[in-house]
């Protein structure tokens, strides 16, 4: 009830005098439970009855398992059970490129791969468990650079056949690598190309060439990753998770218990935090899964933050080489990219980050030739996940750096330079993308003036050789990322059922989750500006499988544009059969009517006829007892890419520009941020304090994967898993920030809103090492512009990557 | 699993130092190190665990013909909140405020800090430019006697201090500085908050007629404890603080440092922020 007063005391006015609520600031509606530390996380859920389970990793970064014990930890008092791989004979493999048994066979790849599972009574008795688990090994050779990967006669990763009961047998053709093996270290590959390059490199009169690396960053959600399990005695199992993707899921585990995905019911708790690393299956979903099988008891498997620095997704690193050309007037003629993606030992989401890289490639700016290869590679590394961006933090950081190098080599303000080849409404990339709404250019302009931009970056580098060893810079980046879903499975759609009861009390029953983005308010605002109630009128139900209609998931910035769209078609139809009802009751046609503050009205005069609770009320007396129950079901007008990754994946794209300003001192080479002015084109604003929040927040994570963040991995091993020595961004260093929303209005969007999610983020890290650039006169090509590192290129003691070493 | 079997909470340093007598006892004072490196399992609890909060007379700073005694469990927010601290202890002020968050300042102690003997510690950098003195506290004989030793001497190595088992951290003891005395803290970390020093610089001096004198120069985090850097000492002492004086003494700390390289920095790093950042903290004294 607290968050409905809460929520009333902001619109409730706004909402009686019939006035709009987009573009309101309005307060998220689960804010008041997390704050006061009320809500139950799945932390929180204890089942009667419930095992709690631990999982045993490997010690050795890459080496054949030659003999499991588990005896001693089987004996221990309190522990229910001990699983290994030779206790589930029919594992099914996840991930990807289903490359990935949850429960290591004859051979582990990396350090956080499962060997083993216990479920105790206790989480201390299951760890104390582990210990008595005794695992020989005999070492394999350890590859943890792609580029050793890929040499002639390296080790293979995933190399002969090995079933999952550990022989050959049963192999048939097309089967998972998991099963199969490989015959090269090469996990996927993506080739794109659009134009004819020879032409582009024939009109170029200028060609620059840049390599760049990127590092492993992790999510670091608030909440650790959890799972209970649970089956019932007619064999159905429910699964208490923090997924993104319950529908899916739903589908993953069906196959892998071999059961009917109807049998399979997917519960999500309140989520603390999801940034895309809840988008896969990882083994230990399916071990509680198992677990809760062979104890017929409910299995709680929750990571410590420790296994969730080793054990949950990154971001995927990138080595990446660009050369592009461009005429003297500074138009762009051609663009080549190569990519090694280090696969990690398993093929996660990171993988596919090439479908949103070539975008960023061949879309952000007019570029008539291009040409993009991936080669995603396996070593003995951790494995990369979808984040935040999916790939675009890589690709931009890689375009923009590059873009401000271009302009310095025509002899053009950076500015101008992206402005004679940005994007403008209307056109459709050679990639296929069609940009019906498009502000890239007012988002350029505006980041600009709002930063002072020009005149800065000019007087800035006259500043290089000054005593003062503080320096001032600014630099700018922008971005182009999905807006309107993104079509990747075969559906791209959200199912939503409205239901209005004798109170005109809304129940908001979709299928689109919350993880602290927003949505809830999001898809209320939009039911309530239709049918013309307060939000504290609405309750959404969200996260229940067996309840809500299907949707794909959360990602791709997709939830407000899509679910919002789903949420709108089914208010707009119980809304139209209300009036129709208000019609027949007031003799008039439904056209002239309208609902505003909690009545219907009188369209022409605005004359309140009726309360709506009223209205309802009376009909559920009338002979014809209506309910107002609608579903409705959205699916974008957008196209999968064909086998050329020609497409136009989403019904709309967003664009955003930020520019900022650091100070870098010359003297320890620590970087700060002073000021960020970030223009971005978000179709429409409808909740206004929650898209300050995403993009603000977004600034942050951005920051933090520019300056501070580095999953330090050697030889396999991460060096800091814990957050004393993984520096997240902390509040001091949290700069100014001045946000500018383009409304761009699209067409298709929910009252003309694009997606905002991801985007924020995404500009950060290229404006950045851009700023440093003006400040010092020395270019960062390599993540993250920590102190030291930025300290030794200021001092010419920083080894640039070079291509070379990666052929 | 945990293998504390006793919990203690004495009132009184005589119960204090019978406790530890007896021998297999863990001291708890804020816990902000102790429980970290339990759960990380770098720490074995001994059978009997000692919260030391409740032992009366043992928080708080009381000046006494001109010694301040600091007791082991004021907490750094205490040292921060003192008047007298941050009027004439200025290095050691400065370091409360770079000290992790509020939180752990609210819970962490000096005692803990200078048992901990962490390289990096953030206020034994200061303390050794106060020439502090650890008082020890243990009932050998059925009496309680106190043993004074300099906190220079007091750390053997990373973790590892000149305290024997039976015996309790009951205080800080500081010599209150001559007048004309300045003095300052600079920790260097990648944030403002929440970190490990990369490396740290206490200096302190009396700054009269642009000379120096009895200058006290200390390191942390480029060594295996916490260190007094000798040759920069001398370089500064009796020198008018001048552009070739600095120049010198940054020469000199190369010979004091011996810094590693870690998850945090290079020991290049580390020797070229040493230099650069005495040369930052000593142009500032000139500047005043």
């Amino acid at each position: 009830m607290a968050v409905k007063e809460a929520v009333k005391d902001t619109e409730a006015k706004t909402a009686a005098d019939g006035g709009t609520l987009i573009g309101k600031r309005i307060p998220k509606m689960d804010a008041p439970m997390k704050a006061s530390g009320k809500t139950r996380y799945i932390h929180d859920i204890n089942l009667p009855g419930q095992l709690h389970a631990k999982i045993l990793r490997s010690a050795r970064v890459h080496a054949r398992i030659k003999k499991i014990d588990t005896s001693k930890a089987k004996a221990l008092p309190g522990v229910h059970a001990v699983i290994t791989a030779a206790d589930v004979p029919n594992q099914h493999p996840i991930g990807v490129a289903k490359d990935h048994l949850p429960l290591k066979t004859d051979r582990v790849r990396s350090l956080r791969d499962e060997i083993a599972a216990v479920a105790a009574d206790s989480v201390e008795i299951a760890e104390e468990a582990l210990k008595l688990i005794e695992v020989e090994y005999e070492d394999l050779p350890i590859l943890s650079d792609p580029r050793d990967s890929l040499k002639a006669n390296a080790p293979l990763i995933h190399p002969e056949p090995h079933g999952a009961d550990g022989t050959h047998d049963h192999l048939k053709q097309g089967m998972p690598i998991a099963y199969t093996g490989k015959k090269d270290n090469i996990a996927m590959t993506f080739d794109y190309a659009q134009g004819d390059m020879a032409q582009g490199k024939a009109e170029s009169d200028i060609i620059v060439e840049d390599c760049f690396s990127l590092h492993y960053v992790t999510h670091c959600c608030m909440g650790v990753s959890g799972v209970i399990a649970e089956f019932d005695s007619s064999g159905n199992l429910l699964l208490y998770s923090n997924t993104q993707v319950p529908f899916l899921h739903r589908r993953e585990f069906a196959d892998l218990l071999g059961i009917d995905p109807g049998r399979i019911r997917i519960i999500q708790p309140p989520i603390g935090g999801g940034f895309g690393s809840k988008l896969d299956i990882y083994p230990f979903e399916p071990i509680a899964i198992y677990l809760a099988r062979i104890t017929k008891r409910p299995v709680k498997l929750v990571f410590s933050r420790e296994e969730e620095f080793v054990a949950s997704p990154t971001r995927q690193p990138v080595l990446l080489r660009l050369r592009s050309g461009c005429k003297k007037d500074g138009t762009l003629t051609f663009r080549e990219v190569d990519t090694i993606h280090d696969n990690g030992a398993y093929t996660s989401w990171g993988a596919t980050t090439p479908f949103v890289m070539m975008q960023t490639i061949s879309s952000l700016y007019r570029v008539p030739h291009c040409s993009y290869h991936t080669k995603a590679v396996y070593t003995n590394n951790p494995y990369a996940g979808s984040f935040r961006g999916y790939g675009n933090l890589q690709a931009t950081f890689a375009v923009e750096a590059h873009m401000d190098r271009m302009a310095e080599a025509v002899g053009m303000d950076p500015l101008a330079f992206r402005l004679k080849n940005a994007q403008e409404p209307g056109e459709v990339t050679p990639q296929g993308m069609n940009f019906k709404s498009c502000g890239f250019k007012d988002c350029l302009t505006t980041a600009a003036e709002h930063g002072d931009y020009e005149r800065k970056h000019r007087d800035n580098a006259t500043k290089w050789n000054d005593p003062n060893p503080i320096k001032r810079g600014v630099g700018m980046a922008s971005m182009l990322h999905v807006g309107g879903g993104a079509k990747i499975y075969q559906s791209d759609g959200c199912g939503t059922i409205l239901k209005i009861d004798d109170f005109a009390h809304v129940t908001l029953i979709t299928g689109a989750s919350e993880i602290g983005q927003g949505s809830e308010t999001v898809l209320s605002q939009l039911v309530c500006e239709e049918l013309g109630l307060p939000l504290s009128a609405v309750t959404v139900v969200n996260n229940d499988t067996d309840i809500t209609p299907w949707d794909v998931g959360v990602h791709a910035s997709r939830t407000t544009f899509i679910a919002g769209n789903s949420a709108i078609g089914a208010a707009r139809k119980a809304k139209s059969k209300i009036l129709g009802m208000a019609a027949a009751k007031f003799d008039t046609t439904a056209e002239a009517l309208d609902l505003r503050g909690g009545f219907v009205i009188d369209k022409a005069s605005g004359k309140r006829l009726v309360d709506l609770s009223k209205m309802i009320r009376s009909l559920h007396f009338s002979d014809k007892a209506e309910l107002v129950m609608t579903t409705f079901y959205y699916e974008p007008p957008s196209r999968h890419q064909d086998r050329e990754f020609k497409g136009d994946v989403s019904a709309a794209y967003a664009w955003a520009s930020q520019v900022i300003e650091v100070e870098v001192d010359t003297k320890t080479g620590i970087v700060k941020i002073v000021k960020v002015s970030a223009a971005h084109d978000v179709g429409r604003v409808l909740n206004r304090l929650g898209i300050e929040g995403q993009v603000e927040g977004g600034i942050v994570m951005g920051q933090g994967y520019a300056l501070t963040e580095d999953l330090m991995v050697e030889n396999g091993t991460i060096r800091n898993p814990n957050f004393r020595d993984y520096k997240l961004v902390t509040a001091p260093e949290i700069p100014e920030m001045d946000i500018s929303f383009i409304e761009s209005m699209d067409g298709e969007g929910p009252q003309g809103a694009k997606g905002v999610g991801e985007a924020p983020a995404i500009c950060v890290a290229a404006a950045v090492a851009n700023a440093i650039y003006n400040a010092t006169g020395v270019r960062m090509t390599e993540l993250p512009f920590t102190p030291e590192r930025v300290y030794r290129a200021l001092h010419g003691k920083a080894a640039p990557m070079t291509w070379s070493d990666a052929e | 699993m945990s293998t504390i079997q006793h919990y203690a909470a004495p009132r009184s340093l005589e119960e204090a130092a019978d406790l530890l007598r007896q021998g297999n006892v863990t001291v708890l004072a804020g816990g902000t190190d102790l429980m970290p490196q339990s759960k990380a399992g770098k720490l074995k609890f001994q059978p009997v665990l000692m919260n030391i909060r409740n032992v009366e007379g043992l928080r708080g700073l009381t000046e006494t013909g001109g010694v301040l005694r600091i007791g082991a469990t004021t907490t750094i927010t205490d040292l921060y909140d003192s008047d007298l601290v941050k009027s004439r202890l200025a290095a050691l002020w400065q370091a409360c405020d770079h000290f992790a968050s509020d939180q752990i300042r609210n819970a962490g102690t000096i005692g803990g800090n200078i048992c901990n003997a962490s390289p990096a510690g953030d206020t034994l950098v200061p303390l050794l430019v106060l020439n502090a003195r650890v008082v020890l506290a243990a009932k050998p004989n059925g009496a309680l006697t106190q043993r004074v030793v300099p906190l220079r001497e007091f750390f053997v190595g990373p973790g590892k201090v000149r305290r024997e088992p039976s015996e309790l951290v009951a205080a800080v003891e500081i010599d209150m500085p001559p007048p004309g005395f300045v003095s300052a803290f600079f920790k260097f970390g990648t944030r403002p908050a929440l970190d490990i020093s990369t490396i740290s610089i206490g200096f302190g001096a009396v700054y009269e007629g642009g000379k120096l004198r009895d200058v006290r120069v200390a390191f942390g985090a480029v060594a295996p404890t916490p260190i007094r850097a000798p040759h920069v000492e001398a370089a500064l002492e009796g020198k008018p603080l001048n552009e070739e004086t600095i120049v010198a003494a940054c020469d000199a700390a190369g010979q004091d440092a011996r810094p590693i390289s870690d998850v945090r920095a290079s020991d290049w790093y580390r020797r070229e922020m040493v230099r650069n950042m005495l040369e930052r903290m000593l142009n500032n004294v000139r500047n005043g």
